[in-house]
């Protein structure tokens, strides 16, 4: 999916992107393009509209002005079809948001059989085997209230992975899991980061940013203040901003 | 006061009553499921964005609630003729019934939905679902459990405001209660009669509620 009008392959384009709350500028003419396969972490202080910025790419939020093209398709379009076009992106809340009424299979194969219209057998086999990857082979039949935290974030993984999406974004998946939790999660995303997968994920996890983002992004004040590889961004910060925000959260 | 109290016309009456509480009871039934229909069109009107639907509904609903169930009903049966509408009493008594408990049963549907967190929206959004399909899949049957218990309630509320017809001269059980008190001049038999027949018909109405309850925790996803 090229954009033949710059002739790059970004699955993922801001260009001069704005959004505003009533008065509030929360995105502040964002630039920034993700390339197939690349795994972007975004962070920065509450507030910032790094949430925001990933809902606005599968349209749970719509920009004001600027461009934003997703998998070659720009948003508000005419011609793209937002339906078909969120069925290539995942995303993963960070309050799971799963189906309190279906059962953790259900939840994974309700879209792919309603929306991506696969045969219920073939839709409930790939269900089992992406329970089975993200380790709750023996929890298919369980309800999202049977699950603890963790196992519910698991599911909600495989519910996007269900889809089998070019991207998938992450808005703070682990912020609302106990401490023992946090991990199995993680492993989870690092195993779908070296899938290729394209990422896009605002996390405070700066372990899971070390190990598997090609670029950190760091946002303040609805604008991106610094991007750069995880190596410059942790031991050379550049602004008084994200050393700053660098000192809050590695001080523990 | 009781000795005067007449149980062998009751008795007599009995299979008055009986006829009575029939047609109560499946008038009731078919104006539940007009009421029913009725307050699904309202609730779905209700959730559009355009005003064209929603304001509408929202005025119908206000009028119906404003206005006593007895204005309505002789507003239909002395109102429908004069549009040259002629339907049998019974009939318009179903249709005032439904009209009128349509809307509160438009409010409890609304309110079920209202009670489903905006994430479960959000979620069947990102998976790229319709407006149709996420109501279908996701909202409503969430949304169904929740609005049980009050609809059951709107269910007995509308058994007993059935009472009215009797006003339009349909055959119903408190119809029979006036004859008995009329006939005889017995407004105790008549009257107390009926009362205890509509209080079976609540019990019957709260024994489902309590299997319906215990049939959805059953089959629900709660632990």
């Amino acid at each position: 999916m090229t954009n033949p009008s710059k002739g790059r392959t970004g699955m993922i384009e801001f260009r001069g992107v704005n959004k505003w709350f009533g008065p509030l500028n929360v995105l502040k003419d964002i630039t920034l393009s993700v390339e197939p396969s690349e795994v972007v972490v975004v962070c920065g202080p509450s507030g910032s509209g790094k949430s925001t910025l990933i809902r606005c790419i599968n349209g749970l939020e719509t920009i004001r002005d600027g461009d934003l093209v997703v998998d070659g398709q720009r948003l508000g379009d005419p011609a793209t079809n937002m339906m078909r076009l969120r069925t290539e992106i995942g995303f993963v809340f960070q309050s799971f948001n799963l189906y309190p009424h279906k059962t953790a299979l259900e939840n994974v194969t309700l879209a792919p059989i309603h929306v991506r219209k696969i045969p219920r057998a073939e839709a409930e086999k790939a269900g089992r085997e992406l329970l089975a990857k993200v380790g709750l082979a023996d929890k298919v039949n369980a309800y999202p209230a049977q699950l603890s935290g963790g196992q519910q974030q698991r599911v909600a993984i495989a519910r996007c992975l269900g889809m089998r999406p070019k991207i998938m974004l992450f808005d703070e998946p682990t912020s609302a899991l106990d401490p023992e939790m946090i991990s199995e999660v993680l492993d989870v995303m690092v195993a779908v980061a070296e899938e290729g997968m394209t990422m896009m994920v605002v996390t405070h996890e700066m372990g899971f940013a070390r190990k598997v983002a090609q670029r950190m992004v760091f946002m303040d004040a609805g604008a991106i203040v610094e991007s750069g590889t995880p190596e410059e961004f942790f031991s050379h910060p550049k602004t008084d901003r994200s050393r700053a925000f660098l000192s809050k959260i590695l001080r523990h | 006061m009781l000795e005067n109290f007449s149980f062998r016309t009751i008795v007599e009456y009995l299979p008055l009553f009986g006829q009575g509480l029939v047609t109560t009871v499946w008038l009731s039934v078919l104006a539940f499921a007009g009421a029913l229909a009725v307050g699904i069109v309202l609730a779905a009107m209700n959730q559009q964005r355009g005003r064209l639907f929603r304001i509408p509904a929202k005025a119908y609903i206000d009028a119906v609630r404003a206005t006593p169930l007895l204005a309505q009903l002789y507003f239909l049966y002395f109102g429908l003729p004069r549009l040259g509408i002629i339907l049998p009493e019974l009939v318009v008594g179903i249709l005032a019934l439904s009209l009128n408990s349509g809307a509160y049963v438009a409010e409890i549907i609304r309110a079920g939905i209202l009670s489903i967190p905006h994430g479960q929206v959000e979620a069947g959004v990102a998976s790229g679902m319709t407006y149709v399909q996420r109501m279908r899949l996701v909202i409503l049957p969430q949304a169904f459990k929740v609005t049980i218990p009050p609809l059951l309630g709107q269910a007995i509320v509308l058994v007993k405001d059935s009472a009215l017809l009797s006003l339009i001269a349909v055959a119903e059980l408190t119809r029979a209660g006036q004859l008995l008190a009329s006939d005889r001049f017995m407004p105790a038999e008549g009257f107390i009669t009926i009362a205890a027949f509509y209080l079976l018909l609540y019990y019957g109405l709260k024994g489902l509620a309590a299997l319906s309850g215990r049939w959805l925790g059953l089959a629900g996803a709660q632990t």
